[in-house]
């Protein structure tokens, strides 16, 4: 993940699109910002790639036909494009108790879930499929994927609230069997679990054909650990108390986080699966802007 | 450094707390969420819970405040390394005090830090030191012998003022040296404390200091000087209506760089102010004040030119004495009635000037009386034979008792009438004359330039000797004793003294009418004429005033000794110092005193009643020149000469506003405690803020 703003694109602030209730109309706002961001934007490419050439058929639209090649081989082509149409799009959603943790305006499980109707909204402009599914220490709600059920997504992402514990090798095992066809999976977590089980857990699916998509949230205060003063840190899921003097181990800590995700981007790339680290006091197009990008990129590369 | 208030150091003791409170993690009572503790609880706990000390920098602020507060309370003033501070382990050591007490001490504080130093000196003495305080103008004198009694050290410098004396640092060093000499301690060290008159070393001063001594110097100078001086009078003598008046003019000198305005100039007379001008002094310039004209009143007068008070108030008062003007009076016996008058040129000679004024009584020998000679201060033969009888006697009585006698030998002076008695006071003559008219008159061949008579003529063109032509002179034997003053170009002696009793007898072996000789003609003639005269009524020009330091000898003055081993010297004398001191001076060893002090001394013969011998004294003004000779070149000196291993080295001195500053470190100290103060609250407060927990 890239921490520099990109000229041009418009950021929305996280804190600020909290405030706003309907998510739809959030979905809406970050999206059709962003794509006019693109746009504005002549380095950042296209979502549709060219496919093949055939043979002019009467009826078809002639601006499709391809003029320059018509030009050298005196015969009419039509440009085909490879669309990513008709695909289902899920979004599994970590709402554990660990995701209502926020140091500032929004917590984890807000910019998830803005950013998981954002990415929703963004396929279902697409007329995909788009589903949810969210999840703690077990399925909590699934919304089938379908080109219809945007409304149902967004809605159920409303309700979403973190109340348990989370277990994703449990979930994901689970999960498993419910997609019978070739998905696009994003997974939405801050993956609080060792990475050898979270790897283990993405097997569950990426096994089944599924494109996996990882996306890491934590707050800047999980990062950056900018406590001070002796106290007690309590363990939001567990409950768990341990007497801490930060500034003593603030290095230790930041030490510690940043080899877990790096061996889960690590883990992740081996196989095959997307990762992005997200620090939610980012803007969250800016998030949007480095999923699709990324995922512009990879896609070229395979 | 030291300090005034050791025990206030007790107060470090707080440092603890600030010590404590950093060590002691005092657990927060809210509680911090975190989403996980999976990474916390693998730090192990001992590491988190490590007594160390947190937030250095609060920490190091709030030790300093209480460290500078300590400090504040301690009182802390700069010590020197000054002889105030021996270094015991060295063993004991003799010190010399020297401490200038001449008048340039009064400028300003200067005293007050010279004895504050010296005080500093004596109170670092250690237990087997031993010390001498010796204060020194033009002389020295040592207030205490060496001891290590702080207790009498101290009562002698208590009895110690600046005097009116000018610096000598030859003398001072001199009794250091045999005060060191003496001395079988260790170490010798001596503590020059001086305002470092340029005036007082002229660097060929050379007394050495014994080996391996230590002087270190105190410099009182100040950096920027402001004096104004009165640096002597003048006098216009003038007589209106047989009186006489003197017309007194002052002159001032300013010794600095800034312009001097308004100063308030009196003259006194008497001890009445008798008129008082304003004047203005440019930067380091001189000025002239011209008084008005005031008749002498009979006696000495004694005046005094004073000037407002500044920083040097010494050079501030100008003494004189002035008495009217003493004519000398000159009996002129002008041969025998009936001869022709030979003696205008001289008297015309005589009656010109003022200093002193003659006054010539002319009179033919069968005229003269044995009264004629009481009161006159010179009898002039001029061209006449001797009288004789009882007047001859009188005569030689006359000049016995001190009277002048000079005697022209011209062609009327025949030697071969000479009474008796004329071989005491003259020489032997031959009588006939030696004739030079065939070689167009002989000239001086030898003046002794070195005698008081010709003394003023000893500077080139001051008198032209070789015009005079002398066609006739007498040829004189000189007896034993005669003194030759000036002889012809043929060897025949000229001009000739001779000692009878307390006066002299002067004789010239030509004429002065003009007939002999041209001498009357010449321009030589009339300044010689007045020395001539002068010397022989051995008269002395008065002075108005002297100077601290030089001597008044009291038989000169009262012209009771011809010299040494005279038997009238025996006389026995007063003499009151301006302070109301008497000094008697009985026997022969005590013949004169030492003028010490500034003002009027007054002297008599003891027993006397009559009005006494005033001696105007005043400071010596090359004192009053307050430029400092840089002290290392004055010690250094010392040093070289007392040998290798000698050491020298400056103490500063100490103004109760310097100790004052020396001693005002607290001041700052609590100022430092305050921004200290200020910036820990600033810094904690910012930490508390940091210290919000994210939920």
């Amino acid at each position: 993940m890239t921490s520099n703003p990109l000229p041009g694109v418009q950021f929305l602030d996280p804190a600020v699109l909290a405030r706003i209730g309907n998510l739809e109309l959030v979905a809406r706002t970050v999206v059709e910002g962003f794509l006019g961001g693109l746009h504005r934007s002549p380095h950042l490419g296209t979502s549709i790639d060219f496919a093949e050439h055939r043979a002019y058929m009467p009826g078809d639209d002639i601006r499709r036909i391809d003029w320059r090649l018509y030009g050298r081989v005196d015969r009419y082509y039509i440009k085909e494009y490879e669309a990513d149409t008709n695909t289902n799009f899920n979004v599994l959603l970590d709402v554990s108790k660990s995701m209502s943790f926020g140091s500032g305006a929004v917590t984890k499980l807000d910019y998830a879930r803005t950013l998981a109707a954002c990415l929703a909204y963004f396929a279902n402009q697409q007329r995909d499929r788009v589903g949810l599914i969210t999840w703690d220490e077990d399925i909590v709600e699934i919304v089938p994927p379908s080109a219809k059920h945007l409304p149902n997504v967004l809605h159920a992402l409303a309700r979403a609230t973190p109340q348990r514990p989370g277990n994703i090798e449990r979930v994901f095992r689970k999960l498993a069997e419910q997609f019978k066809r070739r998905s696009m999976l994003l997974v939405i977590s801050d993956f609080y679990e060792d990475p050898g089980k979270i790897l283990d857990a993405f097997a569950q699916l990426r096994g089944r054909g599924n494109d996996l998509m990882a996306m890491h949230l934590l707050d800047t205060a999980e990062l950056e650990f900018p406590y001070d003063g002796a106290t007690s840190f309590e363990d939001i899921e567990t409950g768990e108390r341990i007497p801490v003097i930060p500034e003593y181990l603030r290095d230790q800590y930041r030490t510690m986080i940043r080899a877990h995700t790096e061996r889960i981007e690590k883990l992740c790339g081996d196989q095959g699966v997307d990762y992005w680290l997200f620090d939610t006091s980012m803007p969250l197009d800016y998030a949007l802007f480095a999923f699709l990008s990324r995922r512009q990129f990879l896609t070229r590369v395979r | 450094m030291s300090f005034l208030a050791p025990l206030f150091f007790a107060g470090l003791a707080a440092l603890a707390v600030p010590i404590l409170v950093h060590l002691t993690h005092k657990e927060r009572k809210d509680v911090v969420v975190f989403p996980s503790l999976m990474f916390l609880s693998r730090i192990p706990y001992q590491a988190v819970r490590k007594q160390r000390i947190r937030h250095w920098l609060l920490f190091a602020l709030r030790c300093l405040a209480l460290i500078f507060l300590a400090l504040a309370f301690a009182r802390p003033f700069l010590d020197r390394p000054a002889a105030a501070a021996p270094v015991r382990s060295l063993g004991a050591r003799e010190l010399v005090i020297l401490l200038d007490r001449s008048y340039s001490m009064d400028y300003g504080d200067r005293w007050s830090r010279g004895v504050a130093a010296a005080k500093r000196a004596i109170a670092g003495l250690g237990g087997s030191d031993r010390a001498s305080l010796v204060t020194f103008d033009l002389t020295a004198t040592a207030a205490t012998e060496p001891t290590g009694d702080k207790g009498v050290l101290t009562a002698a410098l208590t009895g110690v003022k600046p005097g009116a004396g000018a610096t000598r640092y030859e003398p001072a060093f001199k009794l250091a040296q045999r005060i060191l000499a003496d001395s079988r301690l260790p170490r010798r060290e001596v503590l020059l404390i001086s305002d470092f008159q340029r005036g007082g070393w002229d660097g060929r001063d050379s007394p050495s200091l014994p080996a391996g001594t230590t002087v270190n110097q105190v410099d009182l100078a100040d950096a920027k000087t402001s004096n104004v001086a009165v640096t002597g009078v003048d006098f216009r003598r003038d007589y209106a209506e047989d009186r006489e008046r003197v017309a007194i003019t002052a002159r001032l000198v300013n010794r600095s760089a800034e312009l001097r305005t308004g100063h308030s100039v009196t003259l006194e007379l008497n001890g009445r102010a008798v008129e008082t001008k304003q004047v203005n002094v440019g930067a380091n310039a001189a000025a002239t004040v011209d008084f008005a004209a005031v008749p002498l009143p009979a006696g000495t007068t004694r005046g005094v030119v004073r000037l407002a008070d500044d920083a040097l108030p010494r050079d501030n008062a100008f003494y004189f004495a002035i008495s009217r003007g003493q004519a000398l009076s000159v009996l002129v016996i002008d041969g025998r009635e009936g001869a022709a008058p030979r003696s205008l040129y001289l008297e015309r000679a005589l009656e010109i000037g003022d200093q002193p004024s003659f006054r010539v009584t002319t009179k033919r020998l069968g005229s003269v009386t044995a009264s004629d000679f009481a009161g006159r201060s010179l009898v002039l033969l001029n061209d006449s034979d001797l009288p004789g009888g009882e007047l001859g006697r009188r005569l030689v009585e006359y000049v016995q008792n001190g009277g002048g006698l000079l005697v022209a030998l011209g062609d009327r002076a025949a030697p071969r009438d000479r009474p008796a008695y004329a071989s005491e006071l003259l020489p032997a003559t031959a009588d006939a004359p030696i004739d030079r008219t065939a070689d167009r008159g002989g000239t001086l061949g030898y003046i002794d330039r070195s005698h008081p008579i010709f003394e003023v003529f000893s500077a080139p063109r001051s008198g032209d000797f070789s015009t005079p032509r002398f066609f006739r002179y007498r040829n004189i034997t000189p007896a034993p004793g005669d003194q030759q003053l000036a002889r012809f170009d043929d060897g025949h002696i000229a001009l000739l003294e001779r000692k009878v009793g307390r006066g002299r007898v002067l004789v010239w072996s030509s004429s002065v009418d003009g007939i002999w000789n041209d001498l009357p003609l010449q321009p030589v003639f009339l300044p010689v004429a007045h020395q001539i005269a002068k010397y022989a009524a051995a008269y002395a020009d008065e002075r108005p005033w002297s100077i601290v330091g030089q001597v008044a000898n009291l038989p000169g003055i009262f012209r009771d000794s011809t010299g040494p081993g005279d038997a009238a010297s025996k006389a026995e004398y007063v003499a009151v110092a301006p302070s109301g001191e008497r000094i008697r001076l009985e026997g022969t060893a005590r013949r004169s005193v030492e003028l010490r002090e500034q003002g009027f001394y007054e002297l008599q013969r003891a027993g006397s009643r009559g009005e006494p011998h005033v001696v105007a004294v005043n400071v010596d003004l090359a004192e009053s020149d307050l430029t400092a000779v840089e002290p290392q070149l004055l010690t250094g000196a010392m040093i070289a000469r007392a040998g290798a291993d000698s050491t020298s080295s400056a103490i500063e001195a100490s103004t109760p506003v310097e100790l004052e500053r020396r001693q005002g470190f607290w001041w700052y100290l609590l100022a430092a405690v305050l921004l200290l103060l200020v910036g820990e609250t600033l810094l904690s407060n910012q930490l508390s803020r940091r210290i919000a927990v994210p939920r």
